[in-house]
């Protein structure tokens, strides 16, 4: 080959990589697919978008549990660059060391424990990631961020992000609605879907217990992002993106009117009250007293701040009183007694019993010739009489036996009745009561060695019986329908959907309807009769029908029950109201549910010096 | 020379392909470092409007050395070449940028001696071959060939510029192409220092062809050279690689050693068995050499990229992230591409490739453009490249030919590593795509190497034939 025929070397050299290259780029760019999946995987980004949580809003239409936007501080330390922290400090008006502590901080919050495998031993881990952002500061109002805003560009790394937070128009219905806070390591690890670090979820009331509902459908957007993380725009123009749903709102039966005069009316005063719509089991006021305004707990610095404070307050603010207070109830409970009686035929509408006080102590009445009367005089003896002709009822021969079989019978009404157990509602926390039962005595006194005699005080609503505040409204609820009740609840409706559907399901009592007109014009006559207990709880123009309690407290003062219904042809409220260590039923108790009554049918109340002397009255020592 | 004969002595062909090239080049510029605040294509603080800026300068120098006779061309390479030496030694007191001392810098204007070296060392080899009158090159002029080269190259290495030192292996085609054979010091090895007697050898003439087989094996070494095997009949033993293809080699050598002995004539027998040692121990000294190269000489950064290149080494979003950005940047671009200012991943605005102005340009060109849009780029260099061989060969002076090869050559170079490795053929090597890349030297000096070439292909018919 003689040099000048060696051209032909060059011009295959350079049309054989021309070829080469050509071939490898049609496979690249137009057979092989793995290239478009590595460009996608490295420039597109899923980013899940959260909705604000579900609105809540009162029976009358009022927003009583909206949201507020709130600003978080976030920083992602791989882009912070030539951090002045002298001057960071400054912003945000921090201690100089402080900043340093903060960030340490945010890493050791990322440790975990986990178990090595290989050597079984648990080991710390820390999902601290330079490139993820994490919240310097959280929770910032519009005012503190506004103060910030105009300075971060100055603190590369460090950007403001919106967050949605509760906000509460009602300084009211703290002990309901419940509080959000952050999202703890166990929850994460349940929910791995829907939660992501720092997310909130709900920790009590309604929050707690809808909080499937009320945290809403996630969205997912997809975007085009730098090699930096920076969004450049969005995917395929955002068709493949799906919305953030808001969760629906939930509609409750709850009057938040009547809610801020119970709280007002219950102020100074321990107890609480219970107020009910008869036919549907909608709570239209819950009122546990003290509360607190449910804004306090709203986000973690204000959780830190003032959880630990409600904590640790005399007379316990954070417990609902309604759902976790267990009391004797009192006379209230006669009127299951009598109930039970004239189902089981051991006594008759006209059965009259002496007011024997050698027995139990009573208070000076006429002696009550038939059910009406015993309960519009709530003669104790009548009810000793009553009981042990339940309890004692002659089956067995041996008195300690028919005891027992009395006593079966007589638990089973009382669960009918919605107690000793624990009454389902939507708020978690609740408790159940107690209902003594045979195994109960057998284990104080010993089998077959109690009777009537022994667990006599049951009969009028002290001894071992003791119910939570709830379950003696639903007691009222029970008496305005004369036979029957929904699990009281506060959801009405979720979204369009209506109630849960347990709280659409009628629980019928094991007394005939036919046995309660008596009892109920027995009530009638407590408020509107001479001789009544609580003719306090009368309104001029609305029929109120009621039961007065006086719970014996071996601890100090008795406790003041009341529980009533109205109007009494057609109830539309049942009420308990409790108030501890108040003295007697028809002195405190009574007037306060019959505030609450006029206030919630006529929107307003009339009997003014009434009034006045509730509010003004302290009855805590 | 008359108005008329200058206008139809240019080679339009070659003027049509580079002006081709530069508008796409500044096409794609101002998608590939498009600013939005400044959309202006002239705007001189967008590299687009410094792109043409450079190009307005290379043409301005360009159309001087057009005026210039072809004969004071030659005449001047010397003391160019000497000039740009002069900057190539000063250029290694400067300060370091991203590891490498090639920046001369005037103020805020920075200029790459080196670039324009590769000019200068074409025409000066040219110079040099082209005084010779007769076929075979003397002795002389070859060692002064070699040493201009190795000069240079040595020079370059040493301002740490890997890239381009590479380009300056380009003269050794042209020489090829010349004719010189490399028979003088390699028979002065073999006859004078191993006492053999050998009149030529295939291998000093044919050092291209060599080259390749000499490549091909390299890779092949690169391959096995560090990584260790085991086998069950040696046990608890882990045999390096190099010492398996020396071990395979001999084996090789020995079986030719056999078939030698047992079939070739007598008086064959003596030289088949000199050329096999000699293939042996060269063999041997390559394998060694380039598995010492690798595993001892190279900088870590440099054996990566040879690791990630052969798939020895996966690491996509590590060492490997530019390589592996450039080549979904490439292969996303579909049979269309994405189209004009639609690139995803190589737009400055999301910057996944890095160096997208530069040595990546081709991967925003791929995006945007796609496989149709490739092909017409490769293409278009094949066809450059084929006619500045056309162009080569119809010299009458050699001085025009060896220079046409070396520019033929170095195209060649910047356009095969360039666009090799961003289709991941080759390993990542910095060097700029010819009119696509952002660069103010590669862009003048490729402006004047084509004038150069122009213009002393315009006066070929001048020229007595030599």
């Amino acid at each position: 080959m003689t040099p000048d025929s060696r051209r032909v070397v060059f011009i295959v050299l350079f049309a054989a990589v021309g070829l080469i290259y050509s071939l490898r780029l049609f496979y690249m760019q137009v057979v092989d697919d793995r290239w478009i999946e590595r460009a996608a995987e490295v420039s597109q980004k899923r980013v899940s978008v959260k909705p604000p949580r579900g609105i809540l809003f009162d029976r009358n239409g009022q927003k009583i549990v909206g949201n507020k936007t709130y600003y978080n501080l976030m920083f992602i330390e791989d882009r912070i660059r030539d951090l002045d922290t002298a001057a960071l400090a400054k912003l945000l008006q921090m201690e100089f060391h402080e900043i340093g502590e903060r960030f340490e901080a945010i890493r050791r919050s990322l440790d975990r424990k986990t178990k090595d495998k290989t050597t079984g031993k648990d080991t710390l881990v820390n999902d601290y990631r330079r490139y993820m952002p994490y919240a310097f500061l959280s929770e910032l109002t519009s005012d503190e961020i506004a103060e910030i805003a105009t300075e971060l560009p100055n603190f590369p790394g460090f950007y403001e992000e919106p967050t949605s937070m509760r906000d509460y128009p009602y300084p009211n219905g703290g002990n309901i609605f419940g509080y959000l806070n952050e999202i703890s390591g166990e929850e994460l690890q349940a929910d791995r879907y829907f939660y992501r670090m720092g997310d909130n979820i709900g920790r009590a009331g309604l929050e707690r217990y809808y909080e499937q509902y009320l945290r809403g459908r996630k969205g997912t957007k997809f975007i085009l992002t730098s090699a930096r993380g920076k969004v450049v725009d969005n995917f395929a123009g955002g068709k493949l993106d799906t919305h953030a749903v808001q969760g629906p709102p939930l509609h409750l039966g709850l009057d938040i009117e009547l809610q801020a005069y119970g709280e007002e009316l219950m102020k100074n005063k321990l107890g609480c009250i219970v107020a009910i719509e008869p036919a549907t089991g909608e709570i239209l006021a819950m009122v546990s007293s003290p509360s607190y305004d449910p804004n306090i707990m709203v986000g973690a610095r204000n959780i830190k701040k003032n959880y630990n404070e409600l904590l640790v307050a005399p007379n316990k603010p954070l417990l609902p009183r309604p759902l976790a207070s267990e009391y004797p109830p009192g006379s209230i409970f006669k009127l299951i007694q009598t109930l039970i009686g004239l189902q089981e035929g051991v006594i008759t509408e006209n059965s009259s019993f002496p007011c024997t006080q050698s027995m139990v102590g009573c208070h000076g009445h006429p002696t009550a010739q038939n059910i009406q009367q015993a309960v519009q005089f709530s003669c104790n003896p009548y009810y000793y009489y009553v009981t042990r002709r339940i309890i004692q009822q002659g089956k067995k021969k041996n008195a300690f036996e028919d005891a027992e079989v009395g006593h079966r019978i007589w638990e089973k009404y009382m669960e009918s009745f919605g107690l000793g157990f624990k009454l389902e509602t939507d708020i978690f926390g609740i408790r159940a009561g107690r209902i003594p039962n045979v195994e109960f005595y057998d284990r104080w006194y010993g089998k077959h060695r109690w009777q009537w005699s022994t667990i006599r005080s049951n009969s009028i609503g002290q001894g071992e019986v003791l119910l939570t505040p709830l379950q003696m409204a639903n007691m009222a609820v029970i008496m305005a329908n004369g036979g029957w009740y929904i699990t009281p609840h506060f959801v009405r409706s979720i979204g369009e959907e209506g109630p849960l559907p347990e709280f659409l399901e009628k629980h019928l009592t094991m007394v005939d309807p036919k046995y309660y007109p008596g009892v109920q014009e027995g009530m009638r006559r407590v408020v509107n009769e001479a001789g009544g207990t609580a003719r306090q709880a009368r309104i001029h123009d609305i029929v109120v029908a009621g039961k007065t309690g006086t719970a014996q407290n071996p601890h100090g003062k008795d406790h003041s029950v009341f529980i009533a219904y109205a109007p009494f042809d057609n109830p539309q409220i049942a009420i308990s109201v409790f108030v501890e260590n108040a003295g007697f039923g028809g002195t405190w108790a009574a007037p306060i549910a019959s505030l609450m009554i006029e206030k919630y049918l006529k929107r307003e109340v009339t009997d003014f010096a009434k009034e006045k002397r509730i509010m003004e009255a302290n009855l805590i020592e | 020379m008359s108005r008329q004969r200058l206008k139809s002595d240019w080679d339009w062909w070659l003027i049509g392909i580079i002006l081709t090239l530069m508008t796409l080049g500044v096409i794609n510029l101002y998608s590939a470092a498009y600013n939005p605040e400044r959309t202006f294509l002239f705007d001189i603080s967008t590299l687009y409007g410094k792109q043409i800026m450079w190009i307005g300068m290379g043409v301005f120098l360009g159309a001087i050395i057009a005026l210039i006779d072809s004969e004071y061309i030659r005449k001047l390479t010397p003391a160019a070449f000497a000039v740009v030496l002069v900057l190539l030694i000063i250029v290694l007191f400067s300060r370091p940028i991203n590891g490498a001392r090639s920046w001369l810098g005037f103020g805020s204007f920075g200029i790459q001696p080196s670039e324009f070296a590769k000019v200068t060392t074409g025409l000066m080899m040219a110079y040099l071959i082209g005084q010779g009158r007769l076929k075979v090159i003397p002795k002389q002029t070859v060692n002064l060939v070699l040493l201009v080269v190795f000069v240079t190259m040595i020079l370059v290495l040493i301002q740490n510029d890997t890239g381009t030192f590479l380009v300056f292996s380009a003269f050794f085609f042209v020489m090829y192409r010349e004719g010189i054979t490399f028979d003088p010091i390699i028979l002065y090895v073999l006859n004078n220092l191993l006492g053999l007697r050998y009149r030529s050898t295939w291998v000093g003439v044919h050092f291209i062809p060599v080259l390749f087989v000499v490549i091909f094996f390299s890779i092949v070494t690169l391959y096995y050279a560090e990584s260790t095997h085991s086998y069950a009949f040696l046990p608890g033993l882990d045999v390096p690689g190099w010492s398996i293809l020396l071990t395979v080699l001999t084996l090789l050598a020995l079986v030719i050693f056999f078939l030698a002995q047992q079939f070739s004539a007598a008086r064959a027998k003596r030289k088949i068995l000199s050329i096999l040692l000699i293939t042996y121990i060269s063999s041997i000294a390559l394998v060694g050499t380039v598995s010492f190269t690798y595993i001892k000489v190279l900088q870590v950064h440099q054996k990566d990229r040879i690791d990630l290149w052969l798939g020895k080494l996966e690491d996509k979003d590590g060492k490997d992230y530019n390589r592996n950005r450039a080549l979904a940047a490439v292969g996303s671009g579909g049979f269309a591409g994405n189209g004009y200012h639609q690139a995803v991943l190589a737009s400055p605005q999301s910057n996944h490739v890095p160096e997208s102005e530069t040595d990546f340009i081709f991967c925003v060109y791929a995006e945007e453009w796609g496989f149709t849009g490739s092909l017409l780029l490769v293409i278009l260099f094949t066809f450059l490249l084929i006619r500045i061989v056309i162009i080569a060969e119809r010299q009458r002076s050699r001085f025009a030919r060896v220079y046409a090869y070396s520019v033929a050559m170095i195209i060649f170079y910047h356009f095969a590593i360039n666009i090799g490795m961003n289709i991941g053929l080759l390993p990542v090597i910095g060097i700029p795509l010819p009119f696509f890349s952002y660069g103010g030297s590669s862009m003048m000096a490729f402006s004047i190497m084509f004038f150069i070439l122009l213009k002393l292909d315009s006066q070929r018919k001048e020229v007595l034939a030599t």
